[in-house]
């Protein structure tokens, strides 16, 4: 080896030893403000639960792991599937699914109508469907509920256009849960479509048209594929906060329809089982991961080559 | 290849009738009548904002005229959308599906026409090696060249076989070499598979060489139409004259007119014979063009039609331009092949004669 590819050699060296001192900083934060509570929590769902709380340190134990999916039979302690805990997980997936399917049957139009608007109107639509944000989500909930309670806005209409004869029971259902999640995470959905939408070439639609195709193709055979990266952000954006949804079901979904979060917030709080607690938001994070990994694979499968 | 010459029958006739177009308070079309013929090159030329591309999108469905009538051989499809009608386009930047590959782009048409998948591939095919694509078909579209990418536009628009072909300035994101080239093709596709195209250009060059007739467009009206000879030595107005090539103009009077041949008074004294669009009136005053080639310059004597001082000589390798300042203080420029190697044989602030060839002035309208 030569004198300058071992100068060479060095200075890369050199160069890569700067390179991480540089990004030391952004590397320390992240590990102590994202890596670490989650470390924490981890080390939390293998632990034995304090009788008040907490956990009881240095005990190991799998318990919270198992009681995630299992419970023990209060007479003679034999494992059985925790009904209650995996009829909550499965509810908040279709939950979620449905919110997601619905955000984008709603939010599709709405985009494509903002983005084929001239420009500078395009701006004052986008800034309206962006105005829900400016209220909490807490007040933007209740807003909800009285909207659709028995003797809300919804059934007050429907009654007096002769629709219906008795209010129809929205609220404490999972319909309530659906509703108020499709209000609330529907801007996440129309944003990212709209800014896919906006970047669309529309001189495809009028080629698509030349050659033949009807609404129905071009929307199928160019819109959807070439706006598919928004699709795919949207839906993200939609189902991941939806599967963790905690306010909309306290409040909208009542005791009966919990969600996962309400169901992990219980474990803290009245429960008092930590470790379990810690146990369900590891699986909520495995589940979120999942869905993920779907998304991400059925995105690379199709329409990829086109960024 | 046989198939496609065989089987795309006849190219349509597209006729205009009374066209007019308004954008809000904006006229981009002001009263347009136009005849295409069936099988022709026929080329919509003028400058950008003359309304031309407004016309080939009329034509696509794309736009609804506000007034007039669009027909294709005889029936009026004003009102059919852009997928009801037999014509396609080859768009400006192209528009190929990016998200499909070059076969799925070309088949495009067919399959939205619900064609079965072995005619779709047969046609493909045929269409592949029609532009010199063969094995490319399974190619994504991103990762071909801008005149490969121009080949599948054509091809994909080709596929369909339309009764028309509509082309916006295909040629205009290519550069000088693969544009002639290109020229060429465009030319033997229009023989080969008989199908009418309609080009529209801003490119005069383009417009002569490819063209059956060329209609010259300007500020929303058809300023002339013929073949491209018509165009060229015989224009009818100023902005025609103007636009393409380069010309002189010379103000003249009109002294005897006897069949479709004047005999007009140029400044300098001489007569000379021209044609004329319009009637012309003996005494009356008219502008005259001739192109600078078609004057030579020489020594002054008594029988040069007009006399002047070299102000500039231009040298251009295959040409020379001699800008002349005439004694009526106009400018006129010649310009010469240079036959031999060296010297003109002129030069600056020298004295001379012009001559002109055979029937070369043009009278203008108006």
């Amino acid at each position: 080896m030569s004198g300058a590819q071992e100068a060479a050699l060095a200075a890369q060296k050199q160069d890569i030893r700067s390179r991480w001192l540089l990004s030391a900083p952004a590397l320390l934060i992240i590990f102590f403000a994202a890596v670490g509570p989650l470390l924490v929590m981890l080390l939390y769902s293998f632990m034995a639960k304090g009788d008040y709380g907490d956990v009881r340190f240095g005990e190991f134990s799998l318990e919270g792991w198992v009681s995630v999916f299992f419970q023990r039979d209060i007479f003679d302690d034999t494992l059985g599937l925790a009904d209650a805990h995996l009829s909550i997980i499965w509810r908040s997936l279709q939950l979620s699914f449905f919110t997601t399917l619905l955000t984008l049957i709603l939010g599709f139009p709405t985009a494509y109508f903002i983005a084929t608007r001239p420009p500078h109107t395009r701006e004052i639509w986008v800034f309206l469907v962006t105005i829900p944000f400016w209220t909490n989500l807490l007040i933007r909930t209740f807003a909800m509920q009285q909207v659709i309670r028995n003797e809300g806005l919804l059934n007050n209409a429907l009654i007096w256009l002769g629709v219906i004869d008795s209010p129809l029971q929205i609220m404490y259902t999972d319909t309530a849960n659906l509703l108020g999640m499709t209000y609330v995470y529907l801007p996440l959905m129309v944003l990212p479509l709209y800014a896919s939408i906006e970047k669309l070439d529309f001189r495809l639609v009028e080629a698509g048209y030349d050659l033949y195709a009807s609404r129905l193709q071009v929307l199928r055979r160019i819109v959807i594929p070439l706006v598919k990266p928004g699709i795919i952000a949207g839906s993200i954006l939609v189902f991941i906060p939806s599967l963790g949804a905690y306010v909309i079901p306290r409040v909208l979904g009542g005791g009966k329809n919990m969600m996962l979060g309400n169901l992990i917030e219980m474990q803290f709080g009245s429960g008092r089982n930590w470790p379990l607690g810690a146990a369900m938001s590891i699986t909520l994070m495995a589940l979120v991961m999942v869905a993920l990994i779907f998304y991400v694979r059925n995105a690379s499968r199709g329409g990829s080559s086109h960024v | 290849m046989t198939e496609t010459r065989t089987t795309a029958a006849h190219g349509g006739a597209i006729g205009m009738h009374g066209i007019k177009k308004w954008f809000g308070n904006f006229q981009a079309v002001d009263d347009v009548t136009l005849d295409i013929r069936s099988n022709e090159f026929f080329t919509l030329l003028g400058p950008s904002g003359c309304g031309k591309t407004t016309l080939l999108r009329m034509i696509a469905g794309f736009e609804l005229p506000t007034e007039g009538q669009v027909l294709l051989d005889g029936v009026d499809i004003s009102s059919l959308l852009p997928n009801q009608r037999p014509v396609n386009t080859v768009f400006q930047n192209y528009a190929l599906f990016p998200h499909l590959t070059v076969a799925e782009n070309i088949g495009f048409g067919l399959k939205m026409l619900g064609k079965p998948r072995s005619e779709i591939d047969s046609v493909v095919n045929d269409m592949l090696k029609l532009v010199h694509l063969e094995g490319r078909g399974g190619n994504p579209v991103t990762q071909l060249s801008g005149g490969q990418q121009q080949r599948v536009a054509l091809a994909r628009a080709l596929a369909p076989r339309p009764k028309v072909l509509l082309l916006d300035e295909p040629l205009s994101a290519l550069d000088l070499k693969l544009r002639k080239s290109m020229q060429m093709e465009l030319k033997r596709l229009q023989t080969e598979t008989g199908i009418t195209f309609v080009f529209v250009t801003h490119d005069q060059e383009e417009a002569l060489t490819m063209s059956d007739r060329i209609a010259v467009m300007s500020t929303g009206t058809v300023r002339q139409v013929g073949s491209p000879w018509d165009i060229y030595d015989r224009p009818a107005e100023r902005f025609v004259a103007d636009f393409i090539g380069e010309t002189n103009f010379l103000e003249a009077e009109v002294v005897a007119v006897s069949g479709d041949r004047a005999r007009v008074r140029l400044s300098s004294g001489a007569e000379i014979p021209a044609t004329f669009p319009a009637d012309v009136t003996p005494g009356g005053k008219v502008t005259v063009v001739i192109r600078p080639e078609h004057a030579q310059v020489g020594a002054p004597s008594p029988a040069s039609v007009l006399r002047g001082i070299i102000r500039e000589i231009v040298y251009l390798g295959t040409d020379t331009h001699f800008h002349i300042r005439l004694e009526d203080g106009t400018t006129f420029t010649v310009r010469q092949q240079n036959a031999r190697s060296g010297s003109c044989g002129f030069s600056k602030d020298e004295a001379v004669g012009i001559n002109l060839s055979d029937d070369v002035a043009q009278i203008l309208r108006d």
